[in-house]
């Protein structure tokens, strides 16, 4: 037969391989400056787009989209080509997906600091950017599915068939969360509220864990594991049960994000047990990983991109363990709220993403500059310091969240809490330092990389488009019968297809009956909506990015109702667009901080927490009382929560400023009375509107029993 | 044929003793408001970890049987007599490996009042005598193989090259039998001809505990949402909540009872002595001085040195107002002990007439301090008539 010759596309390779070392680097070093920040809260700089609430944001968007985006498609443009037998289905394309995709990621890296924010976690990104995010998408699943397409290999590889499910999962969640009504160019609110926006953002926020940084990733170790060792894959059969198994129960899982909370207990229950049944399916890739490598362990004592990857392997299957552990309620009853979700979530972020992108880079870059590596005993001492990284990073964590969540269990005998927030926070401060240290020796281990590659690149030289030779695809003629799953292997489309009919149940039957069953979100009468000061208010809890310490979700434990109140109601969120229940505690609950304390505390304790909370670890949030309220944008916001079902009268949204000033004005007489003077106009008095409003609409019926419960 | 089976009846019997602990949730469940056995974490890692060795030792003890079984044919002719007593000790430890689980099953239905990690003690020592067990006999397993193994080798020491290359083959450890894993020698039978930029696939077999592990989280999933949202065995999280409440209520109670303590609004005493302001002043210090300052002059919360009330000056109405908080004042109810509340309340009434600088200008109604008897302002929170109360509401 006739062969064929082209050339593999190394150019886009290489710039991808480039974006994920520089924002590699960025999204580490933004992690290490808010860690700081976490026990010194000066290293905020007292700056607004510094502060921790923004740039949590900033780092999470780094190194999932950023980091761990790029290094996917580095390996994925460099893997498909070769698995396919063909270069990429179009140049431009694939350079219209890069630059797009930069763009994306510089316009995050503005508007983060800058306050823009949907306000739900891994969906910060404002609406244009949501709407490009989509596009650039798009395109490359063009490229992706033209490249397949043009294939000269019958067969899609495993790897390809993980590529797929990612694609195409990642489209449906991204699009499904980012329904939301824009009153501003840069503002919008969630088409969801309360209980539903919190489903739909786990089922996104699970997922993306399981799409962005799981499946993409298992697609690579699949192509670029056997490559290095030389060996062949342990198990196909293995491949196909756990790839189908994997996708199809991971979408489930989200709910166990939401444990004990106002969701109902059927959709939590559905989320535990899912969780459970996913230990298998992720360990499949695990075992057919570390099963590759028998026969070759000698060689894992010798090269680095090995040594690398069984660690990075090792840690997947440690977090998919962990996690469906941490999903039985009792245990996350311990865990949730905690710096115990921290130090998981970085097990599989520095272990398993990190330490991948780390091997495939090593592996790529001698490789497309026909060369050495530079240096194997700085990559040796680049893996040994991250590896000990991992560790110190961890463990203090796991420790701080341990003890602080069983502190703030704890009763005295007369039935009082044993210990007060503050006191927990002060206990778990030298943790929290001791895992900055471990950040710092991932990241100096990373910036060793950093240097070895750039001698591997001066040292070799580049081949832009690598040569390769095969024969055409024939079509098939012969009947000879196949294994089932070898002909789904021949049809990229209804791989397509049916990774999407898998993936879809999960969330249609915990979506469907939890939007459309009345019973599901009991309605409470005495809730109502927030007055525009509020709302307001709220937008800057938002913008601030309060989400990433505070939650706002009671839940039923004796030590939380006795400590913040009555346990929260799913009927209290229907005008929460988005919710804000939050998924850490680093300072306390808000759910019912309303009344609480004096207008006057809190005009304090923004200016100064630690005047008002001994030891606080809070920012400072100066700006507040300088900043006017943009009440420009007040009649757009009524008229988008109106559109959203949030049931102001017709015509409100001309005479909501009246209420508004009207509100400020009461507060800043409040505030004088305790000798505080400042102009009702400022952003601090919308702020304390929407945290005195906080919980207090159910709260007058609540107090009777607790009163009662003390005696 | 026979050995096949042996084999599937031990990965059966495993599966169904790991059935038989799980199903008896419901039994332990019997009484709703009482929280089942499952709940309590160490109890389930201790289960989960009894059926874990139990799998194991299924698996050791194929193992064992195979390694004995090829043996056997190879010494066809002359039975050695070591190697019947090591079967009969594999079967003994087999049959007893399942009826120490069923021992579990039996035992751990009994009820007794000790309690060890919030399991019943006797349930505790149960479960970790069958650990203890299953530990041991893994242990002597493991022994044992490594003895077949040493004899394997020695043969192959002994034999001629052809047939020593043969019984290298069959040569596999612990850990590959555990997979399931053939020799990498014969990887080429595996090989499916797969190619892709020289990636070969192989079709190894899935690891048997792999895929009973998988199967048994499926059997778990049914079972639980069965157990929570079928039978209602298991409590929601409403129901598990007000439980919690009720029992630490009448805990509280009985240890207040039992102290004499019990002290609210309505018995309350002003404190005099040195140790009750001294703890009230502590109290003061950490809680209070943010709103009224240290000396209690006053900042954002009113003066309270002067004579000028809000809430009333008498330590019943000071009490309540520190207990559930009024208008800006918080309560204190949640953080404070009523008897930590009444000291700061008698610490809050000796700072009158303090004249601290800067005071905060007076707010309410002037108010002047009612005398107080002597004989009134003794040193004592045991309040008789509460404690009484307290008896009559418990019994």
């Amino acid at each position: 037969m006739q062969v064929e010759k082209f050339y593999y596309d190394n150019k886009i390779v290489k710039a991808f391989g480039y974006a994920t070392i520089i924002f590699g680097i960025v999204g580490m070093l933004v992690g290490l400056w808010v860690a700081i920040q976490i026990y010194y809260p000066a290293a905020s700089l007292n700056f607004a787009a510094t502060t921790f609430g923004r740039l949590r944001p900033l780092h999470t968007n780094a190194i999932i989209f950023a980091f761990v985006g790029n290094a996917s498609f580095a390996g994925i443009y460099y893997s498909l080509q070769r698995l396919c037998k063909a270069r990429m289905f179009s140049d431009k394309l694939s350079w219209i997906h890069f630059w797009g995709w930069q763009l994306i990621i510089v316009a995050a890296a503005i508007t983060l600091p800058l306050g823009l924010t949907n306000g739900a976690e891994y969906a910060e990104l404002i609406w244009p950017i949501d709407i490009s995010i989509a596009l650039v998408w798009v395109l490359f699943g063009i490229n992706m599915f033209g490249t397949i397409i043009k294939r000269r290999e019958k067969h899609l590889y495993v790897a390809i068939w993980f590529y797929i499910a990612t694609w195409v999962t990642v489209a449906l969640l991204h699009i499904v969360r980012s329904i939301e009504l824009p009153y501003s160019l840069t503002g919008s609110y969630s088409w969801f509220a309360g209980v539903q926006d919190a489903l739909v953002q786990w089922w996104y926020g699970h997922n993306a864990v399981a799409f962005f940084l799981t499946t993409p990733v298992l697609g690579l170790m699949y192509y670029f594991l056997p490559k290095a060792a030389n060996r062949p894959v342990y198990s196909y059969r293995l491949s196909i049960i756990h790839f189908w198994a994997l996708i199809f129960i991971y979408i489930w899982a989200g709910p166990h994000h939401l444990l004990y909370t106002a969701l109902p207990d059927w959709a939590q229950s559905l989320g535990v047990v899912f969780s459970i049944m996913l230990i298998a399916p992720s360990w499949g890739g695990m075992l057919n990983g570390l099963f590759t490598l028998r026969g070759a362990w000698d060689k894992v004592r010798e090269d680095p991109v090995l040594k690398f990857m069984v660690v990075a392997i090792t840690c997947y299957g440690m977090s998919t363990f962990e996690g469906p552990m941490m999903s039985l309620k009792s245990v996350n009853a311990i865990s949730h709220f905690t710096d115990w979700t921290i130090a998981h979530v970085h097990i599989g972020g520095l272990g398993w993403n990190g330490f991948l992108a780390f091997a495939i880079l090593y592996y790529m870059i001698p490789k497309m500059w026909g060369t050495d590596l530079y240096s194997k005993k700085l990559a040796t001492n680049h893996f040994w310091l991250g590896t000990i990284g991992i560790i110190i990073y961890a463990v203090p964590l796991y420790w701080a969240g341990f003890e602080q969540s069983i502190m703030w269990k704890q009763f005295t005998p007369e039935g009082q809490l044993k210990f007060d927030f503050m006191q927990t926070v002060n206990n778990i401060k030298p943790m929290y330092w001791a895992r900055s240290v471990g950040g710092t020796l991932y990241l100096i281990g990373a910036l060793i990389m950093v240097y070895n590659l750039y001698k591997t690149i001066v040292k070799g030289k580049f081949i832009p488009n690598e040569a390769a030779e095969a024969p055409p695809l024939v079509k098939e003629t012969s009947k000879k019968k196949e294994f089932w799953h070898r002909v789904i292997e021949r049809k990229p489309l209804t791989m397509l297809l049916l990774s999407l009919i898998l993936v879809s149940i999960g969330g249609l039957v915990q979506m469907i009956p939890t939007f459309l069953v009345k019973s599901n979100i009991p309605t409470i009468a005495s809730v109502k909506p927030y007055t525009p000061l509020e709302l307001q208010g709220r937008d800057i809890y938002v913008r601030e990015g309060c989400y990433t310490c505070h939650s706002q979700m009671v839940r039923p434990f004796r030590d939380e109702v006795k400590r913040y109140g009555e346990y929260s109601k799913a009927g209290e969120f229907v005008y929460d667009h988005p919710f804000q229940w939050g998924s850490k505690r680093t300072g306390p609950d808000l759910a019912r901080v309303g009344g609480k304390y004096p207008d006057s505390w809190h005009y304090n304790h923004m200016y100064e927490p630690s005047s008002m909370t001994d030891g606080s670890l809070m920012p400072r949030y100066i700006w507040l009382l300088d900043d006017k309220i943009d009440t420009s944008s007040t009649p757009a916001k009524i008229r988008a929560m109106r559109t959203l079902g949030v049931p102001y009268p017709e015509g409100y949204d001309k005479i909501a400023n009246r209420d508004l000033v009207y509100q400020a004005d009461s507060i800043a007489a409040n505030l004088k009375k305790d000798k505080i003077e400042t102009a009702s106009n400022k952003e601090i008095i919308a702020m304390i509107a929407y945290l005195q409003r906080l919980g207090k609409d159910i709260k007058a019926e609540s107090q009777k029993p607790l009163a009662e419960n003390n005696k | 044929m026979l050995l096949f089976m042996r084999k599937k009846s031990k990965y059966i019997l495993g599966i169904l003793a790991g059935l038989l602990l799980m199903s008896l949730q419901p039994v332990w469940a019997a009484g709703p408001p009482e929280p089942s056995i499952f709940n309590n974490p160490l109890a389930l890692i201790l289960i989960i970890l009894m059926i874990l060795l139990l799998i194991i030792i299924a698996i050791l003890a194929n193992i064992l049987i195979g390694a004995a079984d090829v043996k056997l044919k190879k010494r066809k002719q002359t039975t050695s007599p070591v190697l019947r007593n090591s079967l009969l000790l594999v079967f003994l430890l087999i049959s007893g490996s399942s009826l120490f689980a069923q021992g579990t099953v039996t035992e751990t239905t009994k009820a007794v009042v000790k309690s060890i990690g919030g399991m019943q003690a006797s349930t505790f020592y149960i479960m970790a005598f069958v650990i203890f067990i299953e530990l041991a006999i893994i242990m002597a397993m493991l022994i044992n193989i490594k003895f077949l193994l040493k004899s394997e080798k020695e043969k192959v020491i002994l034999a001629t090259e052809p047939q020593a290359e043969k019984l290298k083959k069959e040569k596999l450890s612990w850990w590959d039998r555990f997979n399931k894993l053939k020799p990498v020698s014969e990887e080429a039978e595996l090989d499916l001809g797969h190619e892709y930029d020289g990636i070969r696939e192989l079709n190894n077999r899935l690891p048997p505990w792999w895929l009973y592990g998988f199967y048994l989280t499926i059997i778990f999933a049914g079972i639980y949402l069965w157990r929570f949202h079928v039978a209602h065995t298991a409590p929601s999280s409403k129901e598990e909540f007000e439980n919690s409440i009720a029992k630490a209520d009448l805990k509280i109670q009985k240890y207040l009872l039992a102290k004499g303590d019990a002290v609210d609004e309505n018995t309350v005493i002003l404190l005099k002595s040195p140790d009750d302001i001294a703890a009230g002043k502590l109290i003061f210090s950490k809680s209070c001085v943010t709103c009224h300052t240290e000396t209690g002059a006053g900042n954002i919360g009113p003066n309270l040195t002067d004579n000028f009330w809000l809430n009333g000056n008498d330590i019943k109405n000071v009490f309540k107002t520190i207990r559930y908080g009024i208008n800006a004042m918080p309560q204190w109810q949640n953080t404070y002990s009523n008897k930590q509340i009444a000291q700061v309340a008698s610490y809050v009434k000796s700072l009158l007439g303090t004249n601290p600088p800067n005071p905060k200008a007076p707010q309410g109604v002037e108010m002047k301090e009612a005398a107080v008897p002597a004989k009134e302002a003794v040193d004592s929170l045991n309040a008789k008539p509460v404690t009484d109360s307290l008896k009559a509401k418990s019994s």
